[in-house]
């Protein structure tokens, strides 16, 4: 295997709330001990459901946001203890598409400002002239024409200001470019273009994508492997074709039977099939596996001891004891 | 009785909504009629601004001040449109209901869960504090609300946005209610919870026997519950029929192509999807003849010209009506067809 382009090992991210005179600290464990390899050009999703620390991952490895414990390696350098001042150089090879299309862009710049904006950070030796060239072939590369470079942000629609938004992340040719959530915003027709847009881009310039998202038909299109989080652990890590033909662990079953299909001869049996309960606080996560709760196969052992990931089969992890039990489609226990 | 003689419950005839703005006036709703029987749901999809909203805030004479409406809306006999707010509150949350997208800002802050499902009890079916309390923990119950006693003396911040949306749903059905309008009732929510109430809502509809628009724009949603559904592009109905005819074989080429560029969790396809081209039209700006023509692989000069109209059931088959030149022959399924 060629050298990762990013390692994490158990990698953590603790938020302390509830610190008041009378009350102790506690820590919200928005990830906890994350062990993961992303191979340069693979696109990774990451999944989940809200709260289960899927985006604040992403923002651990951007160094968006500090780590509390573990390791993040950057093609093998160890970077979480960095100051902000020496990770910068390294942001012009991860760049970020943000959720909102239109609220991530600063209405007082120009497109081709915001677009020319990482550039004038990270490439200060081109010529005016050069930074042009470089927007505008980006720009039409996602599908913009060169003429909006002098238009405001507003005057476009969400779908188009997505365009900006990764042209603006793209523009620097980054080995990683991480995408939270990126069609979430977007209507159905216009998601399309963009999830199309996306595989182009990996495939003709053969970036890391890492790809946060809560849509798992979407993640299936367009992601090679998929990390299940749930309560800010790994719940399974498998590649596409293993995590959605043969789920092993129970909240990937349910989470993946949720998901609508537009066929009316199959989608109202899938109703009767939800998952029950909520996600539990995750200031007072379960003991043991924190998917116990939820989970039809639970078994006094699970309450014990919190499942680390192991091994399936190539490269399949599943956080479960009780996988080998319960089959790779949830059939009953 | 089965559901295609059921007496109907909501009728809307030929409504239009129009705003006027200080930019001129814009169009949001053009000649909807959708007749909705006891004991159905009918699906009403598009992508925003195709107008699915604005027709049902409509019908319950939610609107925005500088809308005008036209047309017609009965609720059994009595008639919606243009009444006053006084007249209107004699059936509103009695015996026509919403919910909404985001069960948050539709609820009261400062208010108990408890009280806010009693306060429609007491406002229109005059119970004593105790009966309309009793009634709420029993709606509380039946929306599968976990530890319903407990919750009736909760503020909306205490619970979880799956159980907000019970909790609405609970309030919608206090008066028992002939129709309820859900308009994306689940898109604010996670799959898992998505599924949840779209569970309960389906259990309701048949246990009730309630007439039910659900508004959405995920063609999957409809799949699991709806009876019939209807597609909306820039503000008119494009295509009705039973969720089979639709979904199964579609006709007109906007719902084979939205239909072809989902994403779908059962397709272990790689490839690029088959997008729709171009953005759904600026109501200002509509194109001439057909608002889908733009982007449609099957335009030509007919639909150009001419903005073909919903042909109803009569001129077709069975159950479905389509506005277009060139229907899809419906026999084969949207997948395959692109």
């Amino acid at each position: 295997m060629t050298e990762p382009l990013l390692q994490l090992r158990d990698l953590r991210v603790w938020f302390p709330v509830g610190e008041g005179l009378f009350r102790a600290k506690r820590n919200l464990r928005a990830v906890d001990g994350i062990d993961l390899q992303v191979a340069p050009g693979e696109a990774l999703g990451i999944v989940g459901e809200s709260g289960c620390g899927k985006s604040t991952l992403a923002r651990a490895i951007l160094r968006l946001v500090r780590s509390s414990g573990g390791q993040i390696l950057w093609l093998g350098r160890p970077i979480e203890g960095w100051s902000t001042a020496r990770v910068r150089p390294l942001r012009r090879d991860m760049q970020i598409v943000f959720q909102d299309p239109l609220a991530s862009l600063d209405p007082r710049m120009t497109v081709g400002e915001i677009v020319a904006e990482p550039l004038r950070v990270h490439a200060r030796d081109l010529s005016r002239a050069e930074r042009r060239e470089r927007v505008v072939d980006m720009l039409a590369r996602v599908g913009l024409p060169a003429d909006v470079v002098n238009r405001y942000p507003h005057e476009f629609s969400g779908g188009q200001c997505q365009r900006i938004g990764i042209a603006r992340a793209m523009v620097l040719r980054p080995k990683l470019l991480v995408c939270d959530e990126p069609v979430s915003a977007l209507d159905v027709s216009i998601q399309a273009q963009i999830v199309n847009l996306l595989q182009d881009l990996k495939r003709d310039f053969g970036m890391t994508i890492l790809f946060v998202s809560h849509n798992l038909a979407v993640v299936r299109r367009l992601c090679d492997r998929v990390l299940v989080l749930y309560l800010g652990k790994p719940m399974e890590l498998a590649s596409t074709d293993l995590l959605y033909s043969q789920p092993r662990h129970p909240y990937t079953q349910g989470l993946l039977a949720a998901v609508p299909v537009p066929d009316p001869d199959l989608q109202p049996q899938r109703l009767g099939g939800a998952l029950g309960g909520e996600l539990p606080s995750p200031l007072a996560p379960p003991s043991g596996c924190v998917f116990r709760t939820r989970c039809a196969h639970a078994v006094a052992a699970c309450a014990a001891a919190a499942p680390q990931l192991q091994p399936v089969e190539g490269g399949h992890e599943v956080a479960c004891d009780r996988w080998r039990d319960i089959g790779p489609y949830g059939a009953t226990p | 009785m089965s559901q295609a003689d059921a007496p109907v419950a909501l009728d809307i005839d030929q409504l239009s909504v129009v705003f006027d703005t200080p930019d001129g006036s814009l169009a949001a709703v053009n000649d909807f009629s959708l007749a909705i029987r006891r004991g159905e749901c009918v699906g009403v999809v598009g992508e925003s601004g195709a107008g699915k909203s604005q027709s049902f805030l409509a019908v319950m004479g939610l609107l925005a001040a500088n809308a005008r409406v036209s047309g017609q809306a009965r609720l059994g006999t009595e008639s919606l449109i243009g009444r006053d707010v006084a007249e209107l509150n004699r059936f509103r949350g009695v015996k026509l209901s919403m919910i909404f997208q985001d069960p948050m800002t539709s609820l009261t802050p400062h208010m108990t869960v408890g009280e806010q499902i009693a306060e429609s009890i007491i406002h229109h079916l005059g119970s004593s504090a105790e009966a309309a309390r009793a009634r709420a923990l029993a709606l509380l119950e039946q929306v599968q609300v976990t530890d319903a006693p407990r919750r009736l003396d909760q503020y909306p911040h205490e619970l979880s946005g799956g159980m907000r949306q019970r909790v609405m749903i609970a309030i919608a059905l206090a008066c028992d209610p002939e129709v309820l309008i859900a308009d994306e009732p689940t898109t604010a929510l996670d799959v898992t919870i998505q599924a949840q109430i779209l569970a309960l809502l389906a259990t309701l509809k048949r246990e009730r026997g309630m007439a039910m628009a659900l508004i959405t724009h995920d063609l999957g949603v409809v799949a699991g519950i709806a009876d019939r559904v209807a597609v909306m592009y820039a503000g008119r109905v494009v295509e009705l029929g039973t969720v089979h005819e639709v979904l199964k074989a579609p006709k007109h080429p906007y719902t084979a192509a939205l239909l072809a560029s989902m994403p779908r969790i059962d397709d272990a396809g790689t490839g690029p999807l088959p997008a729709i081209g171009g953005q759904p039209p600026n109501p200002r700006r509509l194109p001439s003849g057909c608002a889908f023509g733009p982007r449609c692989a099957y335009a030509d000069d007919a639909c150009r010209a001419e903005r073909p109209s919903l042909i109803g059931p009569s001129s077709i088959e069975g159950t479905r009506s389509v506005a277009c030149h060139h229907p899809l022959d419906g026999t084969r399924h949207a997948r395959e067809s692109t």
